[in-house]
């Protein structure tokens, strides 16, 4: 994405006014769920602040902590770390008939159009994908085809409300939905527009001047 | 046709609107529905081109640059940028030396993030009652729960008015114990010249864009007095592999917005002063308090009732609230409870399930309180009695917008009769007996 298209999309957004993902009024938010739901296949998607609130929101989303094990080949060092720190346990094999946890890449200009291959090739029942790689910040979402982990990913980083728009209150009707510890792991709204558009243009075939055409 | 203006300007204060029948019973609306209009954050021309600017910097260094003018606008010595105001909590906790297992005392009326934030540090949270007229953490109260495990004390600066600082430091500094200060609504709120975020040996701070200082969406930041607890926090999220930083786009609008902050502040300052001389007057309200030397922000503008002025001593407080509640939500002006229970009684700390299987509490079971309301009853006293202005007052908003919410105010309370009826006729319940609010 080209600095002119940045300046647009940022421009846009501040002057609706709404940049907080809390706004009842926020459409780049739900705007880039949907081109995430799209794109990757899956009914819902979760948007995050960073790549390991992404992957603490994938597990925790599949009632998935402090005590527990996963069988998850190949993470990185760094992602042991976060594990270790959220108290799960990492086996490295993956045994006859286990899924992994969760499955993993990253975005960035160079790969954000394979965005579908990538997701078609993942397995796991939730799906993170890092999109800090684009260029706005940190940024990720969890991508998952069942709502229970959608809907406790959700309540995991906003302190347990249901959504951005309904926020205040932990009413529930099922209690295992309302999680122990919370975070606020919310995305900007202008970080959200930035990526939305970046992916977008991702997938379009080059075009040249107006007057190629 | 997107616009920051309402359909119209608003009519300036009128004698015959404060004498009319109430909104809630047919009559004129104080401030009409198509005039309500508050824009909060004000994002000006000015930001729209520094986020411009900001593309042809490196990401590093636009955060870095906000996170110094930031610092130095506090005074605090060092700053550390962080997505969130929970995750500027959970490092401030972290630099203060905060340990697995760590008691670490905050009140009992806050956001619930304050004591999330001890979760995240896997410490545990020990709720104090508030003081009945800051409402921020009671030292009492603070220094009657510490035990040879309590390793932080973390006041709030609630709504934007610093807690008191000088004695919770003096209980911190007697006991060996670390001072953490919630600074998250008290962006330029002071005490004796002294800018809050710059008193503790550690203090987050919320920068999300409902803040008197708004970044782009969402951010927080933690401050540090000594050189060993920033390194000490750097150091964690590192060897965690925790992923805390701020987005370059949050911090260019932030840095942006900084310049105007001062302004801003002294345009809530001015809209409180009017309002709360218009609120004392009536008898019925009460301004907020402010203690000699301190500064409040007015994030938010908690508005006490005082029933026994008005000839209504014989109803539940908590009644005559939300029939007030009622009637100045008809006549225009959006008052809140902003929390109805006190926040040991919120889902997480009743369940108590932390990371995972009760994780960090069961570090230290002997932490662990099962408490019900009545555990904290100043906090309750408060939430049966108060009201809250937000984001109505946190813009700076018109003059006679101001004006037109002391009329409002006055309408109301010039009417106890009516307060009376709804009290009558309603079935209202006590604020903690509705399901738990986060705000």
């Amino acid at each position: 994405m080209d600095l002119f298209d940045t300046a647009t999309v940022l421009t846009r957004v501040m002057t609706s006014g709404v940049v907080m993902s809390i706004e009842k009024s926020d459409r780049e938010l739900p705007g880039l769920e949907r081109l995430l739901t799209k794109k990757t296949g899956r009914s819902k998607a979760v948007l995050l602040n960073s790549r390991s609130a992404a992957v603490h929101a994938a597990l925790a989303g599949q009632g998935i902590g402090h005590g527990d094990t996963v069988h998850r080949p190949g993470l990185a060092e760094k992602d042991l770390a976060f594990l270790s720190w959220l108290g799960i346990s990492v086996a490295q094999d993956s045994p006859e008939g286990t899924v992994p946890a969760f499955d993993h890449f990253s975005l960035d200009p160079a790969n954000a159009a394979d965005l579908g291959e990538l997701a078609a090739a993942a397995t796991a029942p939730a799906l993170v994908v890092d999109l800090t790689g684009i260029g706005f910040g940190p940024a990720a979402a969890v991508l998952t085809d069942d709502p229970k982990v959608w809907a406790r990913a959700e309540r995991l980083k906003i302190f347990g409300a249901y959504d951005l728009r309904t926020m205040w209150t932990q009413q529930e009707e099922a209690a295992d939905l309302v999680p122990g510890v919370q975070f606020n792991y919310r995305l900007s709204p202008l970080v959200a527009a930035c990526i939305r558009m970046a992916l977008g243009q991702a997938v379009r075939p080059l075009t040249t001047t107006g007057a190629e055409k | 046709m997107i616009t920051d203006f309402p359909d119209r300007p608003l009519p300036l204060p009128d004698e015959a609107d404060l004498a009319a029948e109430l909104a809630a019973f047919g009559g004129g609306q104080m401030i009409p529905k198509e005039l309500r209009r508050t824009i909060f954050p004000v994002i000006t021309k000015e930001d729209v081109f520094n986020l411009m600017l900001a593309q042809r910097s490196t990401p590093e260094k636009v955060v870095a640059d906000f996170a110094e003018a930031y610092r130095a606008y506090v005074g605090a010595n060092y700053a550390l940028p962080t997505a969130s105001g929970t995750s500027s909590l959970h490092l401030a906790l972290v630099g203060a030396g905060v340990q697995p297992g760590d008691e670490v005392i905050v009140p009992a009326f806050t956001f619930i993030a304050t004591a999330q934030a001890v979760v995240a540090a896997h410490a545990i949270p020990v709720f104090v009652d508030i003081d009945p007229h800051t409402y921020c953490m009671d030292p009492e109260a603070a220094a009657a729960a510490i035990t040879d495990r309590t390793r932080a004390i973390m006041p709030v600066h609630v709504h934007g008015l610093p807690a008191d600082v000088t004695a919770l430091r003096a209980l911190a500094d007697s006991r060996g114990i670390a001072f953490v200060e919630d600074a998250s609504h008290a962006h330029s709120a002071k005490v004796a010249g002294q800018v809050a975020g710059s008193f503790g040996d550690a203090a987050g701070q919320s920068l999300m864009a409902d803040k008197n200082f708004p970044l782009g969406g969402e951010g927080g930041i933690a401050f540090f007095k000594e050189e060993a607890s920033y390194e000490r926090a750097v150091e964690y999220v590192r060897r965690h592999g925790i992923d805390y930083e701020m987005s370059w786009v949050a911090a260019a609008f932030g840095a942006s917005q900084l310049k105007r902050l001062p302004y801003y502040d002294e345009v809530r300052a001015r809209n409180a002063a009017l309002l709360g001389e218009a609120l004392n007057e009536t008898g019925l309200f009460r301004a907020p308090y402010v203690p000699e030397g301190h500064v409040h922000a007015y994030n938010m503008y908690r508005i006490t009732l005082r029933p026994e002025e008005a000839g209504l001593e014989d109803l539940p407080v908590w009644a005559v609230k939300e029939a007030v509640h009622e009637l100045l939500v008809a006549e225009g002006v959006p008052a809140r409870e902003w929390q109805n229970t006190p926040i040991p009684c919120h889902l997480p700390f009743q369940h108590r399930l932390g990371f995972g299987n009760g994780y960090p509490f069961t570090l230290n079971p002997g932490a662990v309180r099962d408490h019900k309301p009545e555990d904290f009853p100043v906090t309750l006293g408060m939430l049966d009695s108060t009201l809250v202005l937000c984001r109505e007052l946190r813009s700076p908003v018109e003059y006679e917008r101001a004006l037109r919410y002391a009329d409002a105010f006055r309408k109301v309370a010039r009417r106890p009769d009516a307060i009376r009826k709804l009290v009558e006729d309603r079935d209202y319940v006590r604020p903690y007996e509705k399901a738990a609010r986060l705000g």
